[in-house]
């Protein structure tokens, strides 16, 4: 396997990963707003957000390596 | 000079909710998608084992209705439960000077202040973390953090009404062949967790300069502007 390669599949799968996290936070977010216990699920919500970020962050990460390596004709 | 912080007052919240819950605050307040948060809440029965925790401290009986959870912050096995009031900051400490013994030492400052108003003396013991009551010794609030990034997450649990018959009958809390005790037993009258957190709320911001803003959610349809609102509109 090209380790280039190997590597940008890393970033990818941390990347699902922290959409993962979000998701699962995003469905507690819901049940509690649901129920109306705001705060908890405020709380959930920005967690979210936090891994929401951190997925972004590697996406961004090899977008910014593929720039690099691109070439244009 | 303050500096604006998230408060969130959870009430009753299972431990592992609550500790997925900091984690992934930890990672919204490293990346800047919120800002410093405060969180006061209670647990159902829980023990929980901090990662110097001996084996010989756990002897919970075998018909004990309680959760065992092996955590990642320091220290040894504490318990908690409802009537103890927890705190759990989540500060990025390159703001608080990047000094991990002084956000111990703060955080039993901010223990000492809050028991202050209720006539109550809390102490702390050279090598011993946390907050005691003096003659005889007797603990009263614990600490046990976990930092990552400079963030911090776990924090404070302070006993406010509770049986405290588990720190010793169930662990040897803290590893400590000590005596623990309660805001309650100490004033030998009933006090609510609901008494106790705006002194703890004043004390956490005083200490460590935050201006907290609370959810208003006594309505369940006020919540704050948050830092991303300003980037949404700008877009």
């Amino acid at each position: 396997m090209n380790p280039d390669l190997e590597r940008a599949a890393r970033l990818y799968e941390e990347a699902a990963a922290e959409l993962d996290r979000a998701a699962r936070h995003c469905e507690v977010s819901a049940k509690h707003f649901r129920n109306g216990v705001v705060p908890r699920g405020a709380a959930h919500a920005w967690a979210a957000l936090g891994h929401i970020r951190e997925a972004e962050a590697h996406l961004q990460e090899q977008a910014r390596t593929h720039a690099k390596r691109s070439t244009v004709d | 000079m303050s500096r604006g912080a998230y408060l969130l007052e959870l009430g009753l919240v299972p431990y592992r909710e609550a500790w997925d819950l900091q984690r992934s605050l930890a990672g919204a307040v490293s990346q800047g998608a919120i800002p410093e948060t405060v969180i006061f809440l209670e647990h159902p029965p829980v023990v929980t084992l901090g990662r110097r925790t001996d084996e010989g401290e756990l002897h919970v009986p075998e018909d004990a209705e309680v959760d065992v959870v092996e955590t990642d912050r320091g220290g040894k096995s504490t318990f908690h439960g409802p009537g103890q009031l927890v705190c759990y900051p989540i500060l990025d400490l390159r703001l608080h000077g990047k000094d991990v013994k002084k956000y111990v030492r703060d955080l039993e400052e901010a223990l000492i202040r809050t028991l202050a108003p209720f006539g109550i003396e809390g102490i702390r013991f050279d090598g011993l973390t946390g907050v005691w009551l003096h003659r005889p010794p007797r603990k009263i609030a614990s600490i046990g953090v976990h930092i990552s990034r400079w963030i911090t997450t776990h924090g404070y649990a302070l006993n406010v009404d509770l049986d405290p018959a588990p720190f010793t009958q169930w662990i040897t809390a803290c590893g400590l062949d000590a005596a623990f005790t309660t805001i309650a037993g100490e004033l030998g009258r009933p006090v609510r967790v609901e008494e106790v957190r705006p002194h703890a709320r004043d004390a956490i911001a005083e200490v460590f300069g935050l201006e907290l803003d609370a959810l208003p959610a006594d309505d369940g349809a006020g919540l704050w502007r948050q830092p991303i609102h300003a980037q949404l509109a700008a877009r």
